[in-house]
């Protein structure tokens, strides 16, 4: 499916580029049910029981048409970075960024989604007592939406210009950068045209949704890939990067 | 016996037809109810709850537990009942009001239910009124109180204020839970008792109910 182009009417403000970007009605992703079991706490050298196993392939086998895995990009050129700034489309996002940015020319601000389905069937089955099969739904929703992320990057590598590599993404409530940068991200990017929206208490909606931000640049400059993981205190976290 | 043992191992595997079947087994053979909560359930729960504090079980193997517990308790509970014999305590939980996460306040009422409790699960967002008739309406002996944000933490707090003003906190044992909450601010709020885990609530319901 080819991708739709972007309207850029979403954007409004006269110092704003038109982005390029697009919309992608379906991402492909795949889901292990070995990514699944770490999503649930299980180190990646730890071997589950094979009950646990077999409920959790069960589960994913049942969720695997709950998910709608879909996304959205706009890229701006970068028109002004500081460590703790950016500004593009006429829009500045604050943070502690300036690390993980370097090097970036330009910066692709996406959504993705797997949609409200998997969500309500969690809840459902955990209001009907199935404490364990709403724990792995809301596993397999997360997991989906951090797989439709890395499907939206690889769509993202059209944009990439000869000699050039992306930055790692980065989301608003990543160490260094607050939440409320939500606001800003959504109105950089066409997330309607996803059916993502933004609550007042800056969740997303659906709640399995990832916002975020990427830079692309020249390979040799921004391919140092620095971690935004290696900001964090959590070691132990198995979403660890 | 034989019946006991399947049911334990069908247990601490989280195996919920291998539980049910062994159960029916054993009531078919005359087993007493009562004797299958005493010799096999409830030791299998508290070796789940064992493994789980030790690191050697995780998370979704104290949920198969429960559940496959919880289908037992289907299956007897009624048979219980006819001897009049009553669950651990009834207690009522919820996640407080303003908050919306529901996961953690799932795993302990699901441990609950496998350690025997009868458990009356009020949602998410519970303003502490529901609470308060919940409590008087139900014969509650414990609340559980749930939030996972430093930002409705304060509602637990509140809840335990609207108790006192409605004059049933002494009716009522209270725990809470959750990420950010710790010892030390049970302690500071009156609550009487601090859970840092789902396995850990089920010991801790345990003794607030006097068993």
């Amino acid at each position: 499916m080819s991708p739709a182009r972007n309207d850029p009417k979403h954007l409004t403000g006269a110092d704003k580029i038109s982005p390029a970007g697009a919309t992608l009605p379906r991402l492909t992703i795949a889901l292990k049910v070995a990514d699944i079991l770490r999503s649930l706490g299980y180190p990646r050298e730890a071997t589950p029981p094979a009950q646990v196993v077999r409920s959790t392939k069960q589960i994913l086998a049942e969720a695997r048409p709950w998910l709608q895995p879909r996304g959205t990009y706009a890229l701006y050129a970068v028109t002004r970075q500081t460590a703790h700034s950016l500004k593009i489309g006429g829009a500045t996002i604050a943070g502690n960024i300036g690390d993980i940015l370097h090097g970036a020319d330009r910066i692709a601000v996406f959504m993705v989604t797997v949609g409200s389905e998997i969500t309500r069937q969690a809840e459902a089955r955990s209001r009907a007592g199935d404490a364990f099969a709403g724990l792995a739904l809301d596993a397999i929703g997360s997991w989906a939406a951090e797989a439709a992320a890395e499907s939206l990057m690889e769509q993202l590598n059209s944009q990439l210009r000869p000699g050039e590599s992306f930055t790692m993404r980065y989301s608003p409530g990543y160490c260094g950068m607050d939440l409320r940068q939500q606001r800003t991200l959504f109105k950089l990017a066409p997330a309607g045209s996803v059916g993502i929206s933004l609550l007042p208490s800056l969740l997303m909606q659906p709640l399995k949704s990832i916002s975020g931000i990427v830079g692309l640049g020249p390979r040799e400059v921004v391919g140092v890939h620095l971690s935004p993981c290696e900001r964090c205190p959590q070691i132990g976290c198995h979403m660890r990067r | 016996m034989a019946a006991f043992s399947q049911l334990r191992e069908a247990v601490l595997t989280g195996n919920a037809p291998a539980a049910v079947a062994a159960a029916r087994q054993a009531l078919d053979a005359g087993v007493d109810p009562v004797e299958l909560v005493n010799q096999a359930i409830s030791p299998a729960m508290e070796e789940v709850g064992r493994l789980y504090e030790a690191g050697e079980y995780f998370v979704p193997e104290l949920l198969l537990a429960a559940r496959a517990t919880k289908e037992v308790f289907l299956l007897i509970r009624p048979l219980l009942a006819q001897k009049d014999v009553q669950p651990a305590a009834r207690v009522v939980l919820g996640t407080v009001q303003g908050d919306l996460h529901d996961i953690g306040k799932n795993l302990v009422g699901a441990m609950l239910e496998g350690g025997g409790f009868e458990v009356i699960d009020l949602g998410v967002n519970v303003p502490p009124e529901k609470f308060v008739l919940a409590v008087e309406e139900k014969q509650v002996q414990i609340v559980g109180l749930s939030a996972l944000l430093t930002t409705t933490m304060p509602a637990m707090k509140k809840t335990l204020d609207v108790f006192r003003t409605a004059g049933i906190r002494g009716r009522v044992k209270v725990m809470i839970g959750g990420a950010p909450i710790t010892q030390t601010y049970a302690d500071s709020i009156g609550a009487d008792a601090y859970g840092a885990n789902a396995a850990a609530a089920v010991d801790i319901a345990r003794k607030l109910a006097g068993r």
